[in-house]
Parts: C-alpha cells; structure tokens; sequence
C-alpha cells in the first residue's frame, strides 16, 4: 500500500533538487566568475519605476485584507466540497442534493453573519 | 457647427456689467483688463442669454510688447464659442486673477502658463512649475528666452 | 536634502530638481563605452572559449528588454514585437516590467532632463550583463528638439550605448538589424573580460 506512493515520494525529492540547484547555479557561477558581479547601492535599492522611495518600503497592511482573504477561502472550500459531488450526481442520486444543500446553508449562516456584522465593507 | 459669438454682441448682452472694463472689441471676442476679469467670466457664465460656461482653453502668447492671455469659452447649449483676451503690459512681474474659483478645469492650464511664460495668477490654489522642474531658470515660451546652448 | 512621507510636494519637487541639476551638469559630454572591449587590439587577439559560446548563445537568445519607452518611437517597436515582425524569433517577445529582469534598455524616443534621472536610475538597477540599444534620431543625438531646453541630446549623455539605430522613427526591419548586430556583439563578449 504504501510502496504505491514511492513515486511521489521519488517526485518530491526530483523537485526539490531541482528548485536547490536552480537557487544554487547562479551563486556557483558568481564564485567562479562566470557571472559578472557588480555591486551598486543604487542597484539593491527597491525598485519604484525609477524614482526614490519616499518613507518606508515594509509598510503594514490592513488588517481588513486577512477578513477578506478568510472569507475566500471558506468560498473555496465551498467550491472544493461541491465539485466532486458534482461530478458523482448520478451516483449518489437525489438524497446528495439535500446534503450539499445543508452544507452550503450552514456556510451561507456563516456568511450572512460576517455580512451583517459588516466584514465585507472597507473601513 | 460651433459659431462664434461676434463681441458685439456680447457686449450688446452685457452692457451694464462690462461698463468699463472693454478695452476694444474684436470680430471674435472682446479685449478686457486683467483685474476684472473674474468679474466678466462670472458675467459671461451666469448670463442666461450668452450662457457660456464651458471654459475650453486657456492660452499665453507673448508679442513682445505685451503679453497675452486668451479663455475660449464654448456654450453647449447654444452651440457657439467666444473668446475673452487680456494684455499684460508688465513683462517683468506680469500677475492677473485667476479663474480656478470658477473653473476648476483652469488650474493645469495656468500653470502650465506660469510655467513657460511667467504670468503669476493669484489665487490658485498651487502656483509652481509643471512641466519643467523646479530651479529652471527663465520661461521657455518668452521671445527674449535663451537656452545658454 | 531627504524625502520622507511628511515632505511637502514643493520640497519632493525641489528634491528632483535638484537631482536633475546635478546630472545635467554632470553629463555634458557622451558616456564611453566602459570597457572598451571591442578595440581592434582584442578583436584580432579573440579567444572564445566552449564556456563563452554556451554562456553568449543563452544571452543572445533570450534579450529581455525593459518596458523604458519614452515616447514615439515606441508605436515601431510595439509593431516589431506583435506577429507581423514577430521578436519572439529571437526570444525577445518578453517585455520586462522590472529591471531586475532585463538585459536590454531599447531607447525609444526623445528623453527630456525631467525624465533622465529615472531612466538612469532604471538602467543602474539591472542586472549584469546589460545592453543599451539607442533607437532613433532622438535617441542618438536629440534629434530635431537637440537645442531645446528640456531634451537630453541622445542617450549617450547618460548612458552607454552599444548599438545606435537611426532613423525618425527608424523602420521596424531596421530596429531588426540593430537586434541583429547586437546579438553579433554579444557573442564576441569572452567572459574573462568580466
């Protein structure tokens, strides 16, 4: 059972040396010489289409992104629960529809409450 | 087509409120002085026969002797434009009112003229240089402009 | 003088205006090349190794360009990327927003001292190699505005140029030529050089 799986095992570690040399490459290349190194301080400044930076370049975000971004990802779940029931309606037949819609009523509680307690608003 | 309003008749429409301040008047506009130029755009706007209120253009020439700045002004509902002029004769400090009071739309034009001409107009909200940068010597468009080159 | 987020706008207009003051002065003669690695002395003394035929033909084959177009001359460029002229021969149909990842600066257009500090700014921060294109009569000598007061006369005045493309504004087939002799360029260059 478990040997079924050796291959994605065999995947990861193929990816993740992959990903290591590709972040190795270039730095091997700049210790031998190959990649021409020349170090400026206006060239490791951020970037900003040319101009200076004015104040800060790590600036907070609001916390209302993250009211934002949960609520997607309940949706997600959402979509990610209704897409195999869709594919095996004729299966499961028409007591599934009862079940999925139960399930999404209980999301849509939830839903209906951030809504009115007024998370989907920017302040 | 747009036809112009000849200055006749803005004059004819605005006797009583121009009294005094038309310097000449010309085939397609009137030539009045530069301090009461508030008064007359207020004029020419609010007019229910004249109603121009769209404030097109704004343009600085310099001829030299004077300088002069031209507002075209359309009237949308009557389909027909008009065109106010003021002469400057003080080239080395020349200063006029301006109109962003009554236009908002007049604000980027009378910078751009303060920049490249030099006219000063009090009561905008952000008189400085544009287009050019701020430390440029002298004002491109003047005639007596020269590049140092 | 410092900018920070509590500067008026006068004094970030003054901040610029200064800058543009000092690389105006600064740059009053054209920029040479800063090697110098094409001089006839190395060019009969060439030696290219494997490593530097591997190294140039995935340079040359994959030019990304920096989207640093200043004016008109672009509309020519715009046509050699879509499908009539098709850069994506060459490898070159992406167009780098970042510098971080462009080898090419194609100087479109006529450059005025209010945008000089940027583009200088943008070319300083690409990455090792890079490569300078300068397209059209504005782009090499300022073209018919060279007297004006607010326009750069050319690009070499602030940076290095490798290839030079006239014209106003020059034909896409001849903005094709100039790819074609810099990629001939980049294949001269021997990695010993640095």
């Amino acid at each position: 059972m478990l040997s079924e799986f050796s291959l994605i095992a065999l995947f990861i570690l193929i990816v993740m040396g992959f990903a290591t040399t590709l972040v190795l490459i270039p730095q091997a290349l700049k210790k031998i010489g190959i990649v021409p190194s020349k170090p400026s301080e206006v060239k490791y400044e951020p970037y900003e289409c040319g101009l200076e930076t004015i104040g800060e370049t790590w600036v907070q975000f609001k916390i209302r992104y993250y009211f934002y971004a949960l609520l997607l990802i309940t949706l997600d779940i959402t979509v990610i629960f209704l897409y195999p029931w869709a594919v095996e309606l004729k299966n499961l037949g028409s007591s599934s529809l009862g079940v999925i819609f139960s399930f999404i009523g209980i999301l849509a509680v939830g839903y209906i409450y951030a809504w009115r307690k007024g998370a989907l608003e920017w302040k | 087509m747009t036809v112009a309003i000849t200055g006749e008749e803005v004059v004819g429409a605005l006797d009583k409120e121009l009294k005094g301040a038309v310097k000449s008047v010309e085939s397609e506009g009137i030539l009045v002085q530069a301090e009461k130029i508030l008064d007359i755009a207020l004029c020419v706007k609010n007019n229910k026969n004249l109603k121009l209120d769209y404030l097109v253009s704004i343009t600085g020439t310099d001829y030299i002797d004077y300088l002069e700045v031209s507002y075209l002004f359309y009237s949308l509902d009557n389909n027909k434009r008009f065109t106010l002029k003021v002469r400057l004769e003080n080239k080395s400090n020349p200063a006029m009112p301006s109109l962003t009071g009554i236009w908002i739309g007049a604000e980027l034009q009378e910078r751009e003229i303060y920049d490249l001409l030099g006219i000063t107009f009090s009561g905008h909200p952000n008189m400085k240089r544009i287009f050019l940068w701020e430390g440029f010597h002298g004002h491109p468009l003047r005639k007596d402009f020269s590049n140092g080159n | 003088m410092e900018i920070r987020t509590d500067s008026t706008s006068l004094d970030i207009d003054r901040h610029e205006g200064n800058l543009i003051k000092e690389l105006r002065s600064s740059s009053t003669k054209p920029v040479t090349e800063p090697s110098g690695w094409l001089s006839e002395d190395l060019k009969r003394n060439i030696f290219l190794t494997t490593v530097d035929n591997v190294l140039n033909w995935g340079r040359k084959s994959s030019l990304w360009t920096e989207t640093a177009f200043t004016a008109c001359c672009t509309f020519e460029f715009i046509s050699l990327s879509s499908s009539r002229f098709d850069i994506a021969r060459f490898g070159m149909e992406v167009l780098r927003s970042s510098p971080r990842h462009a080898d090419l600066i194609i100087t479109a257009g006529t450059l005025t001292w209010k945008m000089a500090p940027q583009i200088k700014r943008v070319y300083e921060q690409m990455a090792e190699p890079k490569w300078v294109i300068a397209m059209g009569a504005c782009g090499i000598t300022g073209g018919i505005f060279a007297d004006s007061y607010s326009v750069v006369p050319g690009y070499n005045r602030i940076l290095p140029i490798d290839v030079y493309i006239p014209g106003c504004p020059p034909r896409p087939e001849a903005l094709l030529a100039g790819i074609e002799l810099l990629r001939k360029k980049v294949e001269k260059r021997s990695f010993l050089q640095g």
